[in-house]
């Protein structure tokens, strides 16, 4: 009789404490879901060979700042400067790191474009000529995560008269292939 | 006259005493106790809320949501409430935040631990966070002293490589959906 009134406990206490153990958690689930994309990505970057950004390097919004240029004086370093009998071309190495994620594309396409009409000077970068009337491609093989060294030069007419300020905004589209 | 009336009353009488005789069967009744009992047992339930500062959750309020994403990507546009907190050369993260309250009942515990854990293998190129702790199909430890009957903010990390698909990265352009399971146990 004892024993029975002991198994009789004993059992009674194991379900209570069965009872409260699945009772004090509580469960749920979170179903997460994301679509990925490819993506590239443009920065600019100081080439060691050319003028440092003034700003922004390593973003895609920098400043390539010549400073005071001329046809026979002295020139900043990291300019390379070059003379015709009617004008003279600053050119200074910048770099540009096109980043892809997620993609299979081999390489990428790299175009550009003046902000605004310049109908004095010319432009060319990576030794394209670039206006503001269209895009001009510079290259058609980009390769990626790697800087690529597309000079900026500007062509200045002898006639341009002394401490005349030139600025442009060059805009660059990376396209992948 | 008087023995008329006295004859007439005590038909009456004798009527009503029928009726009542005729009646009372009909009103015999039986009776029955219910014993009414409540088992008043202490619990603790779980649910999933939106955070102001993350993506508005499906089914919030419930213990199955769902958190959306959207479309991410390395450096593209995001949706609302999702941010990038960082890319990297092989990887980038994504994240959203969400709440998770925790009701208790009948019970002197005054805080709870969290755990959560995948519910299968993660997708190729991909692995998930919870407040910087990464998930696998095994129980991780997110928190140790939840308060109850409050939401509680937690990071969901999506770290994403940059490979592309093939080549270690996730598949693009084609909805990834892995479900995270959440224990709340009572300390």
């Amino acid at each position: 009789m004892k024993k029975v009134m002991l198994l009789t406990i004993f059992a009674a206490l194991m379900m209570i404490s069965s009872a409260a153990v699945a009772q004090t958690t509580a469960s749920g689930t979170l179903t997460v879901t994301a679509t990925v994309t490819g993506s590239i990505n443009l920065v600019f970057n100081s080439d060691a060979s050319g003028v440092a950004l003034s700003s922004g390097a390593g973003t895609n919004a920098a400043t390539l700042a010549f400073g005071n240029v001329s046809a026979f004086g002295p020139i900043s370093a990291g300019i390379v400067r070059s003379t015709t009998a009617t004008t003279f071309t600053v050119s200074s190495a910048v770099d540009v790191l096109v980043s892809k994620t997620n993609s299979a594309s081999a390489n990428y396409t790299l175009q550009a474009q003046l902000g605004s009409a310049d109908a004095v000077n010319t432009w060319t970068v990576g030794g394209v000529a670039v206006t503001n009337a269209a895009q001009s491609t510079l290259t058609a093989t980009g390769t990626y995560a790697a800087n690529s060294n597309f000079p900026v030069a500007i062509t200045v007419p002898f006639t341009t008269a002394s401490g005349t300020l030139i600025s442009n905004t060059i805009n660059y589209v990376a396209t992948a292939n | 006259m008087l023995k008329k009336y006295i004859s007439i009353m005590r038909g009456a009488a004798l009527a009503a005493l029928l009726m009542c005789g005729a009646s009372l069967p009909a009103q015999t009744t039986a009776s029955g106790v219910i014993n009414g009992s409540l088992n008043n047992t202490s619990g603790i339930a779980i649910q999933f809320d939106s955070d102001p500062a993350g993506v508005t959750l499906g089914a919030a309020g419930t213990n199955a949501a769902t958190a959306n994403f959207g479309t991410v990507s390395a450096f593209g546009p995001l949706a609302a409430g999702v941010t990038r907190p960082s890319v990297t050369a092989t990887n980038f993260t994504v994240r959203t935040i969400f709440d998770v309250q925790v009701t208790s009942g009948g019970l002197t515990s005054t805080s709870y631990t969290l755990t959560a854990n995948l519910a299968a293998a993660t997708p190729s190129g991909m692995s998930y966070k919870v407040d910087a702790i990464t998930l696998t199909t095994a129980l991780q430890t997110i928190q140790v002293n939840g308060s109850y009957n409050t939401d509680i903010a937690h990071n969901l990390d999506l770290v994403i490589l940059t490979a592309a698909p093939g080549a270690g990265g996730p598949a693009v352009n084609t909805p990834i959906t892995t479900t995270i399971n959440f224990t709340a146990t009572a300390n």
